[in-house]
């Protein structure tokens, strides 16, 4: 099953869309779908049988903590897994993502050794 | 001041007039009525002075407001605009060095692969048309051997390199988001400036209102412009998560 997850990767960049996509084939999962922000990004979750959500906060349109928020209000979506990949780093930001309740939180510049740690801990628990 | 003169002989002449008509008449009414013309007629230019007096002042508090904000976005915004495009500047240079020292790396790599596959072909060739001696087979054997434990150890570096070809182009993202703020920045400033020659133009009009993004996000920390508790790195991020339970 974990291999044929379904991923969708919400970012307003194309560039570091591309490198998730890259990494995650890397890990082996093929299955990837690209949004550039939360507005795009939640038809599609609500519409198709995603696993997991890697998200972008900074985004026009719809922010990822907004989209984060949608996910975990709406009862279809609310125990779906929900990385968030970002550079935004205060310290007030994660503790909002945290009660908002992200399931994980990468800070951008990321390794690809930090994003597959966080990604299988994610799907452990 | 003798057209003034004339001009309100002409505004009030008749009004006094009847007054003085309505007062030898001993025509109460008559009198009362004109009386309050000539009072409200009096109150009404008052009320436009005095409207006028106010849309000055409001258009100066206005000018006043719209220069705070300038020298505010000269002041404090400007130069750190300036050092976020430095950061900017140093991240893309970054990128790029980091990306030609991997294809510096790779390319060597790529050509000893090269070079050993052709060293062995002539051989295999041979072999393949049945006309190889037994010495030449068991060199192309031994050949065979050191190419293909080379190739697989090379093109695990080069598969290495060129994921790391593939992170260094997250700049693009962190740079952008960057940039971005910038633009924005310079559209403040845009607005500010316009709104200061619209004044100067005329007193009467109004100034757009400077309008502030909501705060969608702060984009990525810019070392020496962006002050207050951050986290330093992935580290940070995990222990304070994991003081939150997630």
């Amino acid at each position: 099953m974990r291999k044929e997850m379904k991923f969708l990767v919400v970012d307003d960049f194309s560039t570091m869309r591309r490198i998730i996509k890259n990494l995650l084939n890397d890990l082996g999962y093929a299955n990837v779908t690209e949004a550039d922000d939360g507005q795009t990004a939640l038809p599609l979750l609500q519409g198709g049988s995603f696993d997991f959500l890697i998200t972008d906060w900074n985004m026009p349109g719809m922010p990822g903590l907004d989209l984060l928020k949608a996910v975990r209000a709406d009862p279809k979506l609310a125990k779906m897994p929900v990385l968030m990949l970002t550079a935004e780093s205060k310290r007030e930001q994660i503790i909002e993502a945290a009660q908002a309740g992200v399931s994980g939180y990468v800070i951008k510049p990321f390794t690809a050794v930090t994003l597959k740690e966080k990604i299988d801990k994610i799907l452990e628990q | 001041m003798t057209s003034g003169i004339s001009a309100l002989r002409k505004e009030f002449g008749e009004t006094l007039a009847t007054l003085a008509r309505a007062l030898a008449a001993g025509d109460e009414a008559l009198f009362l009525a004109h009386l309050d013309h000539l009072v409200q007629r009096r109150e009404r230019a008052l009320f436009n002075d005095l409207r006028r007096l106010t849309s000055d002042l409001q258009a100066a508090l206005e000018r006043f407001r719209v220069d705070s904000r300038l020298v505010d976005l000269a002041e404090k915004k400007v130069p750190d605009a300036r050092q976020r495009l430095d950061h900017v500047l140093k991240l893309t240079a970054e990128a790029a060095h980091r990306t030609l020292d991997l294809v510096e790396q790779s390319a060597p790599i790529a050509e000893r692969t090269a070079a050993q596959a052709c060293d062995i072909i002539g051989l295999w060739q041979r072999f393949r048309s049945r006309q190889i001696a037994v010495a030449d087979f068991h060199e192309m054997l031994r050949r065979m051997d050191v190419f293909l434990e080379a190739a697989r150890t090379d093109m695990d570096v080069v598969r290495g390199n060129l994921s790391e070809v593939l992170m260094a182009q997250g700049y693009q993202d962190l740079s952008g988001q960057i940039i971005r703020g910038v633009i924005t920045l310079v559209g403040e400033i845009e607005v500010a400036l316009v709104g200061l020659v619209r004044l100067s133009k005329s007193q009467s009009s109004s100034v757009s209102t400077l309008q502030h993004e909501a705060c969608r996000g702060l984009g990525p920390m810019v070392p020496g412009a962006d002050r207050g508790p951050a986290v330093s790195g992935q580290q940070d991020v995990d222990s304070l998560l994991s003081g939150l339970r997630v």
